[in-house]
């Protein structure tokens, strides 16, 4: 008993540990090898604090935080395989909470369904491609709002919370609010195929039938940016949650990336043979998963852009779970996939919708066990155990948040909203020292000093002594005055560029104000 | 007075012979006679026994030549000049002197000699009145004795035997033996060093003891200054109370105030203004009571006021109006006037609406019902209508036939008047109805054969004659209703009716007009319409669904109608219909499982389902035919949507032609292209370099120059630039990524958000970056740890005075790193500032050394 006891004490301790090291974000500087005795003071207090922060990070962790995702668990990994698991059997063993929570809506009529969560997990909301709109609260399966827009309806985007959502549809895109009130039509965007909302930089994106990308500010109503692609016409875009990079997946198989401050693609990858059919990223940005034509699933990692596994299977879309789950569809059939450790990805659960079913977009819900399904004739949602983030952060996003709540979490929503420039692959690039440029333009004094290091350098050379006469003082400091001369003269011609001034020649029009005893002997303008 | 002694030992060392001869030169002669004179005097003034006229002669004489050699020239230095003048002081221990010009005397003893010759050759006086000057001296200093100056000895010998006498004499004798030397002062510069020495040192003593204070407060990262905190403001009431009366007036406005007198009074009163407002219980919880059903009375009231505004029956309003009416017309008759009043208005009311005609379907509501269709309203809508009507008819009708005006039965008589032969016509068509309906179901057609939808409609709908026929009523009001507006609005009207109306009698009335239009569209449409039919019979399940659905779907505007007819049917449901409910519970949906229902469900054609069907299919191809322009976007997903039903996976997979197109030739040599993308991305990026050339006819002169070819100089140029650019190329972070293009563009929106240089104390970029890899805000960091991340510097209360540091003992080997450094306490530590008063005590004292 004791050892047992001392062994789940040792585990518990090397666990805090990990998740110190988690918290504290890498190693502090070599304190030991400053010399400015000011500095190291102040690091080492500083690094203190991180130490403290950290330590009651993982703490908090450990003692706040005590629901642990569970998976769906074989007694023998042989015989038994996780995804002969149906969804009835998982319904008969789940808490009563969660066998509520799985539902298939039959709507065969207004045509394939594409879905969308908040960000909290709370609000779902639906769109039909014939034009049917519907925003439901998930928690206590409420319909709040649900209307026809009699025009085609290609993408829904909730924006910053439910209150706001974009609804790509025939013509233009169009923002509606929670009842169902049009209040914008974004005209600009042209035929919008996709949407995506920025959170953390309140802009939306979307991808028009021309293949162009437009960035707009949903809280000051600007256009921010419109970039052709001219990869052509595209239906897969997915914004990368880590650095709100958005990816675009093109009919030439490749996977583009985009900031709204850059006209080029920051990453172009060739990903497939044949045109891209989904993408999506990983919570932590650092996974890419893409599927093809060519019925293959690519898993890639970002930081070295390379295909880390690669799997033959079709998918029309594609869905990361908070917890790493990746969702694929294919006709009726959805597969989960799970990680089993070095990105080996298995298949997890499986799910065979009713025959003749086409699933169109598969989506986890945040903070729940719940993979949502967009098929041709409705909607369902499944079960998927392990699939959500069991605590959430009510700082970040809270599923049971109240009105105040929601409006105080607004406010600051708006208050800490990015610029747009600040979307960049790497974020942790800001505040670094910027790289040394090439090409730099020099400061005058920089100017001033090399000139001067020139001329010095120029006076120091020493002459030949040559034959009679041609040496001459004097006629060696002619010749040095020369060299000093052709030493500066590169220097001079910079520094005007620099100013940025032409000579300071007179200019002929200008008139030159003599002194006044001078004036009476200048020539008097003719008239 | 130890000092006297030395100074006068001191004075012959240097010699007297030296310290005469300073001075201007005067004539020896002079100088003598001078000299004569000059001890003349030191002896008068010392023995004061001179004669009064001699030694007032004198004294004249002598005072003024030193004053004129002291003032004249500054020749003398600062010691000479002071020695002079304690020459001059002639105080009575200055024997010395005296001695020194005695000696001169002795010296010049035969210079005096001639000296008086010459006075007595110039002045003519007798030889001895200058002599006798001279023989004087001896005669008046008698207790001097002739051989030498006046010593210490010869002064303690006058005391000799007095008190204290033995004292003195031992000290001077201690003094004699040992000889006392006053070394010479320092120089200035190297006095200053030992001072500067000390100073420093001291000032170090001082300095140092505060270096345990101030090195932790320079190194803290916090400085912490609590301070009592009370901040000295200071309520009315405390400022009040502290009040003390200084000058006369305030003094005896105390007086008066706090008098006793006043006080009692003050009592008094006050207790007699209490007593007069005494009021007796009862009254008071009457007046309550009263004040209390008063305003609840008032609140019921307006409770009640609310409620009746918020009412929107208009049954409601009606009633209240007539109340009111005939409140009114009760007042009528017990007062003439009122009744005059009464008909004026009510003859106003009538000018007016001849005029306006506004209760006859003109208001804007009235329209918009009639244009929608009087059998889509509900009973209440259309009660309205006809109210609205009646209440025309009776503003509008003559006034001899004012009187007989009655219900709601006599309002078709009234449109009768008005209307036209067309209505007229109609209206018999309706009348003829009303009699059908009142015969019995067993004679049909015989009126109504007339009209051919009629027949048709009796066929369908046996059991369900009487209500449709009491529509069919209706139907007439609202045709003859229509009569009245323009012609073409009336003729869309009619269509669209008859396009919304499921079932009833009247909906095909204007059939003529519809049936042209239907020629008008494409024989798809008729065939269409003609197949109706046939589904009436029930085969064909499967398509006459897919139909439906279809139907539905694209039906945009007449959808509402549909469904109102849908959920008609609902009311009366067929023998076999099923509804599913789902979720979303939304009219479409309803309907469209409700028609799926129907679909499965029909074994014998039931007449609610091919009437449905009818309407539903024909407008679909006339929308076709309506936007045949629109894009092919939307025609794609039409297909995708007729496919989506249809249950069959092959078919929904089937792409449509844009797609096909696309996925053709998409993928055709991706790889190629990719790197010809690439290629480009990187030539604009690192731009090759210009390939070498001469300008034509340039360099190109002799045979040996064309030999040569290019100049070195320039295929060195091009080789170093083309290995610049592969150098770039390699150093490019996707140099060895075959697939991938990273921009290696510079974006100059980031760059603010970089740091230029390194910021100062920092040295190496990697101690700055790691520095800063922590996130500080609230969003990263336990709550705990948040503030304490994110402090200033300095933590203050608005308000609190910083006082200047003080001195506090601290423990050496405490820890320097405490949590919290506090510098300024509410209450410093007791202990603490007895050090610091100890320490400025101290301080103080040495500084007096």
């Amino acid at each position: 008993m004791a050892p047992a006891r001392v062994d789940t004490q040792k585990g518990a301790e090397e666990d805090l540990e990990m998740k110190v090291a988690k918290y504290s974000r890498g190693k502090g500087a070599d304190l030991k090898a400053l010399r400015d005795k000011k500095l190291k003071g102040q690091l080492t207090v500083k690094e203190k604090l991180y130490g403290q922060s950290a330590k009651a990070a993982a703490k908090a962790e450990q003692w706040l935080m005590p629901t642990e995702g569970g998976f769906l668990e074989p007694e023998d990994e042989d015989l038994e395989k996780t995804y002969r698991v149906k969804q009835e059997s998982i319904l008969k063993e789940v808490d009563i909470l969660s066998s509520r929570k799985p539902f298939d809506m039959i709507l065969p009529v207004l045509g394939p369904y594409t879905i969308e969560y908040t960000s909290n997990g709370r609000y779902m909301l639906v769109g039909g491609r014939k034009g049917h709109l519907a925003m439901m609260d998930m928690l206590n399966m409420d319909l709040i709002k649900e209307f026809q827009v009699r025009e085609t309806v290609r993408d829904v985007a909730f924006l910053h919370n439910e209150q706001l959502y974009a609804v790509a549809q025939k013509k233009y895109p169009y923002i509606y609010n929670r009842h169902g009130t049009e209040i914008h039509c974004l005209k600009e965007h042209g035929v919008a195929l996709k949407l995506q909302f920025l959170t953390k930089q309140f802009l939306l994106a979307s991808i028009n039938s021309f293949g162009q990308l437009h960035y707009q500010d949903v809280s000051t109503g600007e256009m921010i940016a419109n970039y052709r692609t001219g990869l052509g016409r595209t239906d897969v875009m997915r914004v990368n949650p880590y650095n709100a990079v958005i990816g675009l997946g093109h009919a030439g198989g490749q996977v583009t990336m985009w900031k709204p401050t850059s006209v080029k693609p920051l990453v172009t990858m060739l990903c497939h043979h044949a045109p891209v059919t989904a993408v999506a990223f990983d919570r932590s940005g650092h996974l890419m998963a893409t599927a093809g034509v060519d019925r293959k699933i690519k898993i890639w990692d970002l930081r070295k852009y390379e295909v880390v596994k690669s799997y033959r299977q079709q998918a029309q879309s594609l869905d990361f779970s908070q917890k790493g789950l990746l969702a694929c569809s294919n006709g009726s059939e959805v597969e989960i996939y799970r990680d089993l450790g070095g990105h080996n990805y298995r298949l997890y659960m499986k799910h065979r919708m009713m025959k003749g079913y086409q699933v169109g977009k598969v989506l986890f819900r945040p903070y729940e066990d719940i993979l949502g399904i967009g098929h041709s004739s409705g909607l369902s949602s499944i079960l998927v155990p392990g699939s959500g983030e069991p605590n959430f952060d009510t700082f970040v996003d809270n599923p049971m948040e109240t009105t105040k709540q929601k409006r105080e979490k607004e406010v600051h929503a708006l208050l800490d909203k990015l610029p747009p420039d600040t979307i960049m692959l790497n974020p942790n690039l800001i505040a670094t020292v910027r790289a040394p440029k090439r090409k730099e333009k020099k400061t005058k004094k920089e100017i001033e000093e090399e000139m001067e290091e020139a001329v010095e350098a120029a006076k120091n050379i020493e002459r030949k002594k040559k034959t009679k006469g041609r040496s001459k003082p004097s006629k060696r400091a002619k010749k040095k005055e020369e060299d000093v001369l052709r030493a500066k003269r590169p220097f001079l011609e910079e520094s005007k560029e620099v100013d940025g001034r032409p000579d300071k020649k007179q200019r002929i029009g200008e008139e030159v104000e003599l002194p006044k005893a001078l004036q009476r002997f200048a020539k008097k303008p003719q008239s | 007075m130890p000092k006297k002694p030395a100074m006068r030992r001191g004075k012959p060392d240097r010699g007297p012979d030296k310290k005469r001869r300073h001075g201007p030169r005067l004539p020896r002669a002079m100088r003598q006679a001078l000299d004569a004179m000059g001890n003349g005097t030191s002896r008068g003034s010392d023995d004061e026994e001179v004669s009064d006229a001699g030694a007032e002669d004198l004294y004249e004489y002598e005072e003024g030549v030193p004053e004129e050699e002291a003032r004249k020239n500054g020749r003398y230095d600062d010691v000479a000049k002071y020695e002079y003048e304690f020459d001059s002081d002639a105080s009575g221990a200055d024997d010395n002197v005296t001695s020194e010009e005695e000696e001169d005397e002795n010296d010049d003893g035969e210079d005096e000699e001639k000296q008086i010759r010459i006075l007595e050759e110039t002045t003519g006086m007798p030889k001895e009145a200058f002599s006798a000057k001279k023989r004087k001296q001896p005669l008046e200093l008698p207790s001097q004795p002739g051989d030498g100056p006046v010593t210490i000895h010869d002064l303690l010998d006058n005391i000799q035997g007095k008190p204290g006498y033995s004292k003195v004499r031992k000290r001077l004798q201690q003094q004699e033996k040992k000889t006392m030397v006053v070394a010479a002062p320092l120089p200035k510069v190297e006095r200053e060093k030992l001072e500067r020495a000390v100073t420093y040192k001291e000032a170090n003593k001082e300095l140092t003891k505060w270096e345990r204070i101030v090195k932790p407060n320079r190194e803290a990262s916090t400085l912490f200054f609590e301070n009592d905190v009370n901040l000295g403001v200071n309520t009315i009431a405390a400022i009040a109370n502290k009040f003390e009366p200084r000058n006369r007036f305030e003094k005896r406005m105390n007086e008066i105030t706090q008098s006793n007198e006043i006080m009692e009074a003050h009592r008094y009163d006050g207790a007699k203004i209490l007593e007069l407002n005494k009021i007796d219980v009862e009254d008071v919880r009457e007046r309550q009571n009263r004040l209390a059903k008063m305003r609840s009375l008032l609140f019921r009231h307006e409770m009640k006021a609310k409620r009746v505004k918020k009412i929107k029956s208009r049954t409601y309003h009606r009633m209240l109006k007539k109340d009111k009416l005939k409140a009114a017309s009760a007042d009528f008759e017990a007062d003439p006037e009122a009744a005059k009043d009464y008909a004026m208005k009510q003859e106003l009311k009538r000018a007016e609406e001849r005029m306006t005609l506004k209760h006859k379907n003109t208001s804007k509501w009235a329209k918009r019902i009639l244009k929608r269709g009087l059998s889509v309203q509900d009973e209440g809508t259309r009660a309205a209508i006809a109210a609205q009507l009646q209440q025309n008819a009776l503003l509008t009708r003559k006034m001899n036939s004012m009187k007989d005006d009655s219900s709601s039965e006599e309002s078709s008589d009234d449109d009768e008047d008005e209307n036209d032969s067309e209505a007229k016509i109609l209206n018999r068509g309706k009348e003829r109805i009303l009699k059908v309906l009142e015969e019995d179901k067993e004679i049909p057609n015989s009126g109504v054969f007339s009209l051919p939808f009629m027949e048709r409609a009796m066929k369908k709908q046996q059991e369900a004659a009487y209500e449709e026929a009491r529509q069919a009523v209706e139907e007439y009001d609202d045709s003859l209703r229509k009569l009245e507006d323009d012609s073409t609005e009336r003729n869309e009207d009619s269509i669209k009716v008859t396009g919304k109306r499921t079932f009833g009698p009247a909906k095909n009335l204007p059939k003529d007009v519809n049936k042209k239009q239907k020629l008008e569209e494409s024989e798809n449409s008729d065939s269409e319409y003609d197949s109706d039919p046939a589904q009436h019979f029930g085969n064909n399940e499967a398509t006459t669904k897919k139909d439906v659905q279809l139907g539905t779907a694209l039906l945009d505007d007449e959808q509402n109608g549909l469904h109102k007819s849908f959920d008609d049917i609902m009311k009366n449901p067929g023998p076999k219909t099923t509804f599913e409910v789902g979720m979303l519970a939304g009219d479409s949906w309803k309907t469209v499982k409700s028609s799926k229902g129907n679909g499965n469900s029909s074994v014998s054609g039931i007449t609610n389902k091919s009437k449905l069907l009818a309407p539903t299919v024909v407008p679909n191809p006339k929308q076709r035919d309506n936007n045949p322009d629109s894009d092919s976007d939307s025609d794609e997903e039409m297909v995708e949507g007729f496919l989506t039903i249809s249950d069959t996976k092959e078919n929904y997979e089937l792409p449509s032609q844009a797609e096909l197109i696309r996925q053709a030739f998409a993928g055709d040599d991706v790889e190629a292209e990719f790197e010809k993308d690439k290629m480009e991305v990187l030539n604009e990026e690192n731009p090759e370099p210009e390939k070498p050339a001469l300008v034509p006819g340039w360099g190109q002169w002799t045979d040996i120059q064309q030999k040569k070819g290019l100049p070195s100089w320039m295929i060195k140029e091009h080789d170093v630039a083309k290995r610049n650019r592969e150098e770039a190329l390699k150093r490019r972070k996707d140099s060895k990524l075959k697939h991938v293009i990273i921009s290696e563009h510079v974006d100059k929106k980031v760059e603010k958000y970089l740091a230029r240089n390194l910021p100062f104390p920092f040295t190496s970029k990697d101690v700055y970056e790691q520095s800063i890899r922590m996130p500080i805000g609230p969003d990263f960091n336990p709550a705990i740890s948040v503030s304490a991340l994110n402090r200033p510097a300095i933590v203050k209360k608005p308000g609190v005075v910083i006082k200047p540091i003080q001195y506090e003992e601290v423990n050496p080997h405490q820890k320097p790193d405490e949590p919290k450094r506090v510098i300024q306490r509410a209450i410093p530590h007791p202990n603490a500032k007895k050090v610091s008063a100890k320490q400025s005590k101290g301080a103080t004292s040495h500084k007096r050394k």
